[in-house]
């Protein structure tokens, strides 16, 4: 059984101190043009190392840069491509948080990279970061894409080209496979895409599944020229359960599922099994509460002999950014009590 | 409609009444006073000053623009959840997270059984009461979403939260009628965050409304209303206080559909922008409304509180909400669906 404790994306960018708010500080005395953009982007990298390493400290294996510099899942990306313009706001799925919805006046195009600086500051944080020794060599970074679908399903459209929502996917997903290319290149060796529109919204799979498309056509060929990466795909924010069959038969790598919603899903994963690895969120990204470790423990050991490879990534069932920063770092130390838990679990059951 | 209501509550208001949403910015010395404060720079008492203060401010620049039916502006709040999570026993103060962009808030966690021991608005709505002869309306942040802006580590599941929630509302509804209040605001912006709740959050309502002489408004914003409409028509209020400009007045398309059937407070301006909204666009929003709805239901006000913007910005934003409103309320034929 091969468990490992993962970010699902975004970590907070605050805490209550005085020096863990130097990015909202920084962020509003540039509104007042009383401080520089180059202040600015020192104030993101500050809370960039200091998210890398509390989920190194934390016990996670594999990082992300915490999506700090991210105003919302939707025009961080949007708003880098040309052809987008960043309009109001509008709620993200049931959280009281909330993005700016992209409006596409014309075909979204992709100018230049939209993660890859941002993936190349953190992999040298990464690298920086002091690893605790049972750690060494297996601390990996992830860059998280915000899928095609999900991008298309939230734009509005002010040209006529782009008024459905496949016309608006394809365009999208042409842009972000162009961008995978560019991150395994950049030495990215595990992406994650999200798409949580699609459990909201089974009815546009075939939009969905079409759109995911390119991207995978881009770690194929990637793969083939030598440069091998995983493609994760995450789902939350809704119950997974009626499309996790056709979650898992798609042509990914890791399939990433919000356990929040269901209880019976544990079940459903159980019955069905996966042919690929999965990603656990089973400790809730989004409520304070901590769970008990021995009873997550337990739903592990449900699934696990069904997933293939008896391999997962046990995570929260959302990015962190949800929660105040000492209930994100306690629910990091959740998921290493948990896999410690799943461990005496299993070796007394071996007895 | 509810004409007739306001008319029996005493309410004389003239066609297209116009109000607010809740909250305005708060002025640089009263920021400077709270942050004063939070370092103990300043005594409670010399805060609560400073506030009344503001408020009164407010209450004249309201009259000054000629608003109908006034909000005290919240000089009092910091975040509408927290601000009553603060006060009532049951709640924890949480960390900080992020609502949008740069913005971010205390969400509360809720440790143990939520009790209502005293009032908590009633106070400021009686001096805001006190500044004016114009209705002043009561201001409260609804049940559902303050279950569902908070953390639940109590109550077993999320109806459990709210429902317990909602008795505790009731208690303060009751508190500003027996109070004089005749206008009350329920702020639920999270009413549609989840559209396979709407029952609770309509049951949550029932509790906080039914059987009480006051006209309420519900306030809800930035959300997936095509998920819960018609349904949300359900809500035992009168008014529903929408925000309809951000989002390009795409809802009517939805009262298209189906008729809207309560009185509306129609947000004309959009309050998450900087920009000030010349006249003829918003008397124009205003005119599409009153395609649709008719004239006797709608009341004019800007999408959601305006605390976001200066406090120029907010004036100048009541001002073309205050214009639109005057200048069909003028026209003999004011359109009529």
């Amino acid at each position: 059984m091969n468990l490992v404790p993962s970010s699902t994306g975004s970590y907070p960018r605050i805490g209550d101190s005085p020096d863990l708010q130097i990015l909202r500080r920084t962020i509003a005395a540039v509104d007042r043009n009383e401080r520089t953009p180059s202040d600015l982007a020192d104030a993101e990298a500050e809370m960039i190392r200091r998210a890398i390493e509390e989920q190194v400290r934390g016990g996670l294996e594999l990082v992300t840069d915490g999506l700090i510099k991210w105003n919302d899942p939707i025009s961080h990306l949007a708003g880098k491509l040309a052809g987008v313009k960043i309009k109001g706001l509008l709620r993200f799925f049931d959280t009281n948080f909330y993005f700016r919805q992209p409006e596409l006046t014309a075909r979204p195009e992709r100018k230049g990279t939209l993660l890859v600086e941002e993936f190349a500051f953190a992999l040298k944080v990464l690298g920086s970061t002091p690893t605790p020794s049972e750690k060494a060599g297996r601390l990996a970074l992830k860059p998280v894409l915000t899928g095609p679908y999900t991008l298309a399903k939230f734009s509005l459209a002010a040209i006529s080209g782009m008024t459905s929502l496949e016309a608006r996917a394809e365009a999208y997903a042409e842009a972000l496979a162009a961008e995978v290319r560019a991150l395994v290149e950049a030495g990215a060796r595990f992406i994650q895409v999200d798409e949580p529109a699609i459990i909201k919204y089974p009815e546009d799979w075939k939009t969905f599944e079409r759109a995911l498309g390119p991207l995978v056509q881009a770690r194929d060929d990637e793969a083939k020229a030598g440069k091998r990466a995983q493609l994760a795909l995450y789902v939350y924010f809704h119950d997974a359960a009626p499309l996790y069959d056709k979650l898992a038969r798609l042509p990914i790598d890791v399939l990433g599922i919000d356990f929040t919603y269901n209880p019976k899903l544990v079940d459903v994963v159980a019955a069905a099994g996966s042919p690929i690895p999965l990603g656990l969120g089973l400790v809730d990204g989004r409520n304070t509460k901590l769970e008990d470790p021995g009873a997550v423990a337990r739903q592990i050991e449900k699934m696990m002999p069904k997933i293939a490879g008896g391999k997962a990534y046990l995570g929260t069932s959302s990015g962190l950014e949800y929660l105040p920063r000492d209930r994100a770092y306690a629910k990091l130390e959740l998921l290493g009590k948990t896999i410690s838990a799943v461990r005496v679990g299993a070796s007394a059951l071996a007895r | 409609m509810s004409r007739q209501k306001l008319e029996k509550l005493g309410l004389h208001l003239p066609l297209f009444p116009t109000t607010s949403v809740g909250s305005f910015p708060k002025p640089d010395y009263l920021l400077k006073a709270r942050a004063d404060f939070n370092k103990g720079k300043i005594t409670e008492q010399q805060l609560v000053e400073l506030e009344r203060k503001a408020t009164a401010f407010w209450i004249a620049k309201q009259e000054e623009l000629d608003i109908d039916v006034l909000v005290d502006g919240e000089m009092y709040r910091g975040d509408m959840v927290a601000h009553f999570a603060e006060r009532l026993p049951g709640f924890t103060e949480g960390g900080v997270v992020r609502s949008y962009g740069n913005r971010y808030y205390h969400k509360p966690v809720i440790t143990g059984e939520v009790k209502w021991l005293k009032p908590i608005t009633v106070d400021w709505w009686k001096y805001a009461q006190s500044l004016t002869k114009r209705p002043v309306k009561g201001m409260l942040t609804g049940p559902y979403t303050l279950m569902d802006w908070s953390f639940n580590e109590h109550y077993p599941d999320r109806k459990a939260a709210c429902m317990a929630l909602a008795g505790v509302v009731r208690k303060e509804v009751e508190a500003l009628i027996a109070a004089g209040c005749k206008i009350i605001q329920v702020d639920e912006p999270a009413l549609s965050v989840r559209p396979e709740e709407l029952s609770v959050a309509v049951e949550a309502m029932h509790v906080v409304t039914d059987g009480l002489d006051a006209y309420f408004l519900a306030h809800a914003c930035y959300g997936a209303f095509e998920y819960i409409y018609p349904g949300m028509l359900e809500m035992p209020v009168d008014n529903f206080d929408l925000e309809m400009s951000n989002g390009d007045l795409k809802l009517l398309a939805l009262f298209r559909s189906h008729p809207f059937t309560k009185d509306i407070s129609f947000g004309v301006v959009d309050v998450h922008s900087h920009h000030i909204e010349d006249p003829t666009t918003v008397r124009k929003r205003l005119g599409d409304a009153l395609s649709i709805i008719p004239k006797e239901a709608v009341w004019v006000d800007p999408d959601c509180g305006l605390k976001t913007r200066t406090v120029e910005e907010a004036i100048e934003k009541l001002r073309v909400c205050v214009q639109a409103a005057k200048a069909y309320r003028n026209q003999p034929r004011a359109t009529s669906a």
